[in-house]
Parts: structure tokens; sequence; C-alpha cells
């Protein structure tokens, strides 16, 4: 082994140590969950040397957590649907089309970004309890529709695509809906996979907008419900390990699966090409 | 592993069931913020109810106690997306008055529920009602602090009666002698209780100003005369046991129960609400001493305690049908008639037919503790009073840092009469 | 087909691509500006019709001691995570960039996992670590201060905590970026470098830096935007205390509005909070750009 190798192996085992650091409070969480509540106060021990699953039976019967499963997939699944149906189609037409308004629309696409989103929430409550959706899964979804980003990625990527595929569709004789998803979306699946999964996380992930508009127990999203019920816990520490460990899996299943995916579309919607 | 077997079954079968649809059975939203002992004691009468009416489903929310609660029922109230019936804290009536969100209870609500105003105390249906006598709100009962104690710790000294009761602690040098002891004994925060602010701070503030015989509030005016000094006091003596760490430091409520239960502490001044906490742990085993609970001591002028209600309540909903009201007060009426079981969770039921019953009597450690209900010493009538008003504000951003040495006493309580007086004119 | 019919006709199929993200667009996002903006002159409730008082809000404001508290927090904050969170990810992402093969896809991972995690899931178990009876983390600080310190309720630690709580969340999303763009730059410029006789830190600093200030650039402006906004963990972890010492800006408007049925004075907040975002991307975006060409 050269001096070079050894120096490589060294630096390897440095930064695995680094992460090692870095996903501690992970670790530690599951340890915790994975203890009987008495040892969590008395002794605290590094290392996983218990497999108490009661925390998690006790979590699971007594708490909601099935229902804001439910509620937290059902609405994420429709926000990103939507999200990306609407985003494309409106895409295409900024990137394809010309029309009268077209780059004023792009232009107030773009300038939405500078909005702080949360800054609307006053406005948005007051809206959703016009429409009488406060504590309902659409009052949960429509403020959430808006992601300018992925029209804006979107029109980027058909932008690229050359004129020449166009024009022989259209001398087939098809229209620009067979166009878009005959030509346009097959060619942008991986963009789309990508687009699909940046929306669901932050869906998934957004606190302070359900932790508004919902009132009920039963229609809470997962983030807002596991907030909720620490209080009824008391001092039970590893059923509220365990509760947040139940409440993250799902993600981190997901994006343990589809990790390049993850990871590519996190750089696509920043705008930076992997 | 049956028992949880057994609880596993009973969640699919309740969310098989959600999604099932329901036949003719009227659903009532129920909205509480009982945590901890006596939210498993309400949770197990709510499913009580349930399983005896067939006809009436409540579907219970448990939310976060203090302002995140009140927050939200204001807050959906105001757009009808409330529940059918909350839990309320009747020292905060002035200020549910103030965002108008109870819907008055007429006398013949009362008859529905099967009830009368002269099944409560006088001071309950006064505590619950309008200046000018409309009930707002059914009330429940009455809840204090108390003093948890450590029987065994305590064996043998001279703070122990031979019945086991706290005994000779008259003054405030007296409770300070006891905590000094006990953090000789190697107790690290002799006495526990919610010192990082909220309800556990004001609590104790409160319990020692009224022993003073001091008021927050005279004729409109904020701790006027020597109520000023009353109020100095009070939290001088808190900041003085703590930097003598005699208290803890900035303890969250659930530390401050963990502190007492892991005996780091050997008193714990809390609500009567916490007496089921510590009987179940004493029932099965797990708190390793014997623990009891009495009435705090006068360490003052005169005996006094802090104490509220919680009162039953129906939100102001225009559209709320006649049925669901029914079925609502049909609610209210049973679990006033159960009460009894409420009182296990230490409280003292407004509803007097059950305190009057001899299984009341017998109910231990209620018993020790009924004095109290003559020192009682309710917040204020004030729309700055009461559970997450201004009042907790100024207990949050001026009481605990004084208590915690961040700020003098008397600049707390000086600046505490400021804010106060200016939001009441 | 004439050309007329088919102009008409793409107009028409555009108009029918569009309508619906801009009717969503318009409902929900361009009405509840204009309405934020409309409120903001008025003294609404949360809900209900208030009256118009002109700048009456945002005279009280500026004379709203609270709120300066807030503003300089949410500043405080930024300070506190921008800059470091961008140098923890450069390190990273300058480490990961050395690994090879599975070592660096594990190594990555670990590092980009908190990011898909739910805030509160977040706080949560922040909470525990740093519990001041029982967190793990509390020997370290009593080795370094002496005595186990209540993060949360300590006016001088609650900010800097939140800092590192949010840095450890969001920090996976620039050790990305920054990978991505040093996968950009072309390896033949290294060899040169090396070829002259560069050393590692003259080769940082000639060939990296420079090539990646597009990204700082980026991860620098996404921060700041996104720190101004922070809520979530301030009220999860600290709710705004001690002592409003962790109070910023969105909390103010929380509780203006939903706490105290102030609709259009947290309005007003709100709109100022949209202002200062304004003008300090524009300002960072004009900055960075002529840091970008000195380069």
């Amino acid at each position: 082994m050269t001096a070079k190798q050894g120096r490589n192996i060294a630096f390897s085992a440095l930064v695995l140590i680094a992460a090692a650091i870095w996903i501690f409070p992970l670790y530690w969480a599951l340890t915790t969950s994975l203890r009987s509540e008495n040892r969590i106060v008395s002794d605290a021990g590094v290392w996983i040397d218990e497999l108490n699953f009661s925390a998690y039976i006790e979590v699971l019967s007594t708490s909601k957590l099935p229902i804001w499963y439910l509620n937290s997939v059902g609405t994420s699944l429709i926000i990103t649907v939507i999200v990306l149906i609407t985003g494309m189609m409106c895409a295409y037409a900024l990137s394809q089309l010309r029309f009268p308004g077209r780059r004023l629309l792009y232009l107030v696409v773009v300038a939405s970004f500078m909005v702080p989103v949360p800054a609307l929430y006053v406005a948005q409550f007051v809206l959703m309890s016009d429409l009488g959706l406060v504590n309902s899964w659409w009052g949960i979804i429509l403020p959430q529709l808006i992601v300018p980003v992925v029209v804006i990625v979107y029109k980027q990527f058909f932008d690229a695509i050359p004129k020449e595929m166009r024009e022989a569709v259209l001398l087939d004789g098809g229209g620009e809906f067979t166009l878009l998803f005959k030509l346009y979306l097959p060619l942008n699946w991986g963009i789309t996979a990508a687009l699909a999964i940046i929306t669901f996380i932050s869906a998934w992930n957004n606190f302070f907008w359900p932790f508004l508009v919902v009132t009920s127990e039963s229609m809470m999203t997962i983030p807002v419900g596991i907030t909720q019920v620490n209080d009824s816990f008391g001092v039970f520490y590893a059923r509220m390990m365990a509760l947040a460990l139940l409440a993250a899996a799902p993600v981190i299943i997901g994006y343990l699966i589809f990790q390049k995916r993850v990871t590519e579309a996190v750089m696509i919607s920043a705008g930076v090409k992997g | 592993m049956k028992h949880t077997l057994s609880k596993l079954a009973a969640t699919t079968a309740l969310i098989t069931g959600l999604c099932s649809p329901a036949w003719a059975q009227v659903e009532v939203e129920w909205w509480d913020f009982l945590a901890g002992g006596d939210g498993v004691r309400m949770k197990a009468l709510i499913s009580q109810f349930n399983e005896e009416h067939p006809d009436i489903q409540i579907e219970g929310t448990t939310l976060e106690w203090g302002l995140p609660f009140y927050t939200k029922v204001r807050t959906s109230v105001a757009v009808g997306a409330g529940p059918d019936i909350m839990t309320y804290h009747l020292s905060r009536l002035p200020l549910a008055l103030e965002e108008d969100v109870l819907s008055p209870i007429s006398d013949a609500d009362l008859e529905t529920a099967g009830l009368s105003k002269d099944d409560f105390f006088e001071a309950s249906i006064t505590a619950a009602s309008t200046d000018d006598g409309q009930l707002m709100a059914i009330p429940f009962d009455i809840h204090a602090v108390v003093v948890h104690y450590n029987r065994t710790a305590l064996e043998g000294t001279e703070w122990l009666d031979d019945d086991g009761n706290l005994t000779n602690i008259n003054s405030i040098e007296d409770m300070t002698n006891l905590l000094t002891w006990a953090k000789e004994q190697g107790f690290s925060d002799p006495l526990s209780f919610q010192s990082e602010g909220g309800g556990g701070t004001w609590r104790m503030f409160y319990t020692l100003l009224s022993q003073q015989g001091g008021e927050i509030l005279t004729d409109g005016e904020v701790l006027a005369g020597d109520n000023m000094d009353k109020a100095v006091t009070a939290i001088q003596t808190l900041a003085d046991w703590r930097a003598a760490g005699l208290i803890p430091e900035q303890a969250a409520y659930e530390a401050s129960v963990a502190l007492f239960s892991g005996r780091k502490s050997v008193l714990h001044i809390n609500g009567v609400w916490e007496v089921p906490t510590f009987k179940d742990q004493t029932e099965d085993g797990s708190l390793g001493f014997e623990w009891f609970a009495n009435e705090v001591p006068q360490m003052m002028d005169q005996p006094a305690t802090w104490a509220d209600s919680h009162a039953f309540a129906i939100p102001n909903d225009p559209e709320m049908t006649q049925e669901k009201r029914d079925a609502v007060l049909a609610v209210i009426g049973w679990m006033q008639e159960h009460s009894l079981a409420w009182a296990g969770a230490g409280h003292i039921p407004a509803y007097k037919p059950t305190v009057e019953s001899a299984e009341y009597a017998e109910l231990q450690p209620n018993a020790t503790y009924v004095s109290l209900a003559d020192n009682a010493a309710f917040d204020p009538r004030s729309k700055i009073a009461g559970v997450a008003s201004p009042i907790y504000d100024a207990v949050d951003n001026l009481i605990a840092p004084a208590v915690h040495g961040f700020l003098s006493a008397e600049d707390a309580a000086a600046q505490m009469k400021d804010q106060l007086q200016g939001l009441l004119d | 087909m004439s050309i007329a019919t088919r102009r008409r006709r793409e107009v028409r199929d555009a108009i029918l691509l569009v309508a619906p993200f801009l009717i969503i667009f318009g409902v929900f996002f361009l009405y509840p500006t204009y309405k934020v903006i409309a409120l903001s002159f008025t003294d609404a409730p949360l809900i209900g019709e208030g009256n118009w008082i002109g700048l009456d809000n945002y005279i009280k404001l500026f004379s709203d001691r609270l709120f300066y508290t807030s503003v300089w927090n949410n500043f405080y904050f930024v300070l506190l995570t921008v800059i470091p969170t961008t140098i923890i990810a450069l390190l990273i992402a300058l480490a990961v960039g050395k690994l090879k093969g599975r070592m660096q896809a594990l190594v990555l991972t670990l590092f980009f996992l908190p990011y898909v995690l739910p805030v509160s899931v977040v706080t949560m178990i922040w909470a525990w670590m740093l519990d001041f009876q029982f967190g793990i983390l509390q020997p370290l600080i009593e080795a370094v201060t002496g005595k186990p310190v209540p993060v949360f309720k300590n006016p001088y630690w609650v900010m800097p905590m939140i800092a590192v709580v949010t840095i450890w969340w969001t920090n996976g999303f620039n050790v990305l970026l920054f990978i991505a763009g040093l996968r950009n730059i072309p390896d033949d410029l290294y060899e040169a470098a090396a070829l002259d006789g560069a050393t590692a830190w003259q080769r940082f600093w000639r060939v990296t830096w420079p090539l990646l200030w597009p990204i700082t650039a980026l991860v620098l402006t996404l921060q700041l935007i996104l720190q101004l906004k922070l809520f979530d963990q301030v009220y999860l972890l600290s709710n705004g205390g001690p002592f409003n010492s962790s109070y910023v800006v969105l909390m103010q408007m929380y509780r203006e509005a939903f706490q105290l049925n102030n609709g259009g004075y947290a309005s007003a907040i709100a709109m100022v909070l949209f202002g200062i975002i304004v003008i300090v991307s524009v300002l960072q975006f004009q900055l960075l750009r002529i840091g970008g060409r000195r380069k």
C-alpha cells in the first residue's frame, strides 16, 4: 500500500465519521424509540441494546397517525397531479405557441418567485373561509397549487426540443394536445418524475399552511398532527421518537428508493443541471 | 402482548369503521385540551358514552393546552368550522365574551340536558355567567394546585405528622428550611413546578400573591396600592429560591412532573389533574416511593390557593341544528352524572349530587384537600386574565425572567402593571 | 389551411392550455396578493369587513417595538445560517467529491437525508437531543459552559440553536447544488493547473472557487430568501420566547392575525416582509453579479 492509498483511506474514514455524526440525531431517535420509558430517563447508553416496540404499538393504537397518513398522501398526491398537469400545459403554450400576453404571463410567473408565500396566508385563509373550505382537503390543497418553478423548468425543457419533430406531427394532422401528450411529455418523462418528486416532498412537508387551515384532529396532515399530540404524551420520550420516526418513515423510504431521482429533482428545481 | 394486540385490533376496527357509512347517528365533534392523566380519564368517559349511545357518536380531538387551543377555537368559530362542544376554562369567560365565541345556554337547554342551575355550586354558576346572569357554559369542575410530596423521603422528619400529612410549614422560612434540607439530602431541585413561565409560574405567583391578600385588579386598576409590594414579594420569593437552587431552572411542564417522579424533587406544586398520573404510577409500581397530595400550606398571611374551573361550552354557530344541539346537551348531562370518574382525576366536581355522594367522600386524596375549596383564589374576572390571556404573556415575558434573574422583581412588577393597565384603558 | 385559421387555432389552443393554470394562479395567488395589499390599509379583523384607515397600520408598525425586535431577529438568524451553511455545504461537497463509487453514494445519502424530513420531525428530534434534563447533548454543553443550558429557554442560546437545527435540516440541498457545480468543472482545467505545479490550495482558489461562483451565488440567494421566511422552527422550538428573543416577523403576523384577530395589521406586517425580501434579493443579485464579474 502506497502512502497515497493510505491517505485516501484515512480521508474516506474521516468523511464517513463526519457523515455518521451528521446522521446521529436520527440514530438517537431510533435508539430512544426502542427503549422502555423508564430506561430513557435513568441511564443513557449510546448503543441500541433493547428492541422494545411497545412505544410504536402504543403510538399506532392511540394516535390518529393512520388517518394523518391518509390525509398527507391524499392531499400531496392531488397537489402533485394538478400542479404538474396545469404547469406542463401552461409551459407548453409559453414555449411553443404565440398568443397575446405571452411575455407578460411569463414575466408574472417569474416575478412570483419573489413573493414570500406565507405573507399571503392571511388573505388565503380569508378566501378559504369565504369558500367554506376551512378544515377540508381542498382547503389544504388549493393554495399549495402555486408552484411557478414547474412552469419555468418545463418551459426550459420544451424550448430545447428541436422544431423539426414538431413540424412532422403537425403535418400528420395532429393538434397541440396530441403534440404535448404524445411527443413533448414522453420526451420529458425524466423531468416529469423529478418535478413530481419535488412537488410531492414539499407538499408532504408543508407545516405552516395545513397548521392554519386544519382545525380537527381527523383532518390533520402528518407534520401538523404529530405536533398536536406531543403534549398528550407528556414525558413519554420513547413514544415521541417513535411517532417522529413513523411520521418520517414514508419520506425516508421513498428517498432511499428513488435516491437518484430525488437528487436530480433537487438540482433541476434550482435550475442546475447535474 | 395480548393487550397491545387487542389495541391494534381496535385501531384497525376504528379505521375501517370510519370508512363505512354511518347510519342514522348524530356525530358530535368534541374538542378538549386535556393531556396526561386527566386526558386518559376523559377519553375513557368518551368511549363509555359512545358505547352506551348508539345514536350519538362523540368524535374527540385533543389540542395543545392554552394559547394554541384558544387560538384554534377563536379562528375556527369565526369561520364556522368549530366543534359542537368544547371544554373551556371559566377564568377565560370574560375573554370569550369579548371574542364572542360562546353560544348562550338557556334554561330549556339545561332541561334537555337533564340539569338545572340548582345542581351546581352557586359560585360556579356565577363564574359561568355574564354579568347580567346569562349562563354561557356549564361548569364541570373546580381544580386547584396542591402540593404533591414524596412521603417516603419526608418520613421521620419534623415536616410530616403522624397521619403522614405535611405539617410545620407556616412561613416562607419554614418552606425554605425544608427545601434546603432536601437539597442536602441530594434532591437536585427540591420544589418542582413549571418554572419556565406559562400556567405553572402563574399559579405559583398567584398563590403567593393571594396568600398575602394581594389582588391583581381592584376597581379597574392593576396592582393598585400595596398590591404592588405584594407582587414584588411573591416574585422575589421565587427568585430567591431559584438563586439558591431550590426550584428548577426553566423547567417545562413535562420536565417539572418528571423531576418529581424521578426523585429529583421532594415537593411538586401542580394541579390536582396530575393526581391520576401519580396514582397510576403508584398502582403499577413504577413510582418507587410513596406519593401523596395536600393543600398548599399557608406560608404567608392567609391560606389561599390558585384555582380555576373547567366547563363545557357550545361554540357560537348559527347553523347548528336542534338535533345536534340536543345531542350535545345529552353529552353534557351524561358527563355530569358520571363526574365521579372525573373526580378520580383529582378534580372537585361542580355537580353537587356527585360531591354529596358517599363514594366521593371516600375518594383519596381528594378528601384531604376538600378544604381548599374555601380558600380558592380564582383569576380576576377581566379580559386581561384567564388561561392564555395577556396576563400569561406578562408571566412569560416578565415574571419568569425575573425569577431567573434576568430582571429585578421590582422592574418586573412595574412593567407588568404598565402593560396590563395599558390594555384596560 | 390558411395562415389566418392556423393563427386563430393556435391562439385558441394556447388559451385552452394556459387557462387551468391561469385560473388557479389568479384565484389563489394574484387575488390573495391584491387582498393582502388592500387589507393592510384597513382595520379589518381576520374574518369580516374593516374600514379604510390609510397608512395607520404602517405608522403603528414603525413605532411597534416588537416589530423591530422581530425584524432584527430575522436578520440575526440570516447571519447565523446563510454564510455558515454555505461554507459547511461547500466543505462537505468537496469532501464527497473526492470519494468514489459506493462510498460516495453512502456519504451523500447520509448528509442529504435530513432534508427530506418534515420540519416537525426535525424539531421533535432536536428538542429531545437538547432536552434540559435528559438530552444527550447536554453533557457536551456542560463540558463547554460548565453547566447544562435549557437552550430554547435561554435568550442568548435560542437563536443560535435554532440556526444549528435549521442548518442540519436544510444543508443537504446546498451540498447537492455544490456537487453539481463541482462536476461541471472540466477535469482538464485541474490537470493543466497541476502541470503548472499549483498546490491543492492554489488549485482551489484559482480554478474551483471562480468557476463555482455562480453556484455559490445561487446558494446564497436561495438561502437568504428561505431563511427570511423563518416561522416553523421558531413556532415549534421556542414559540418566539424566551422574552421575545426569538420572535420573528412571520411569528408576529401569525399572532396578530390568528390570535389577536387583527387581519389588517397582520397584512401590513406581511407587506413589510414582502418588501424586505424584494429589496434584499435585488440587492444581493446586484452584489453577487459584481462579485462574479471581478473573478
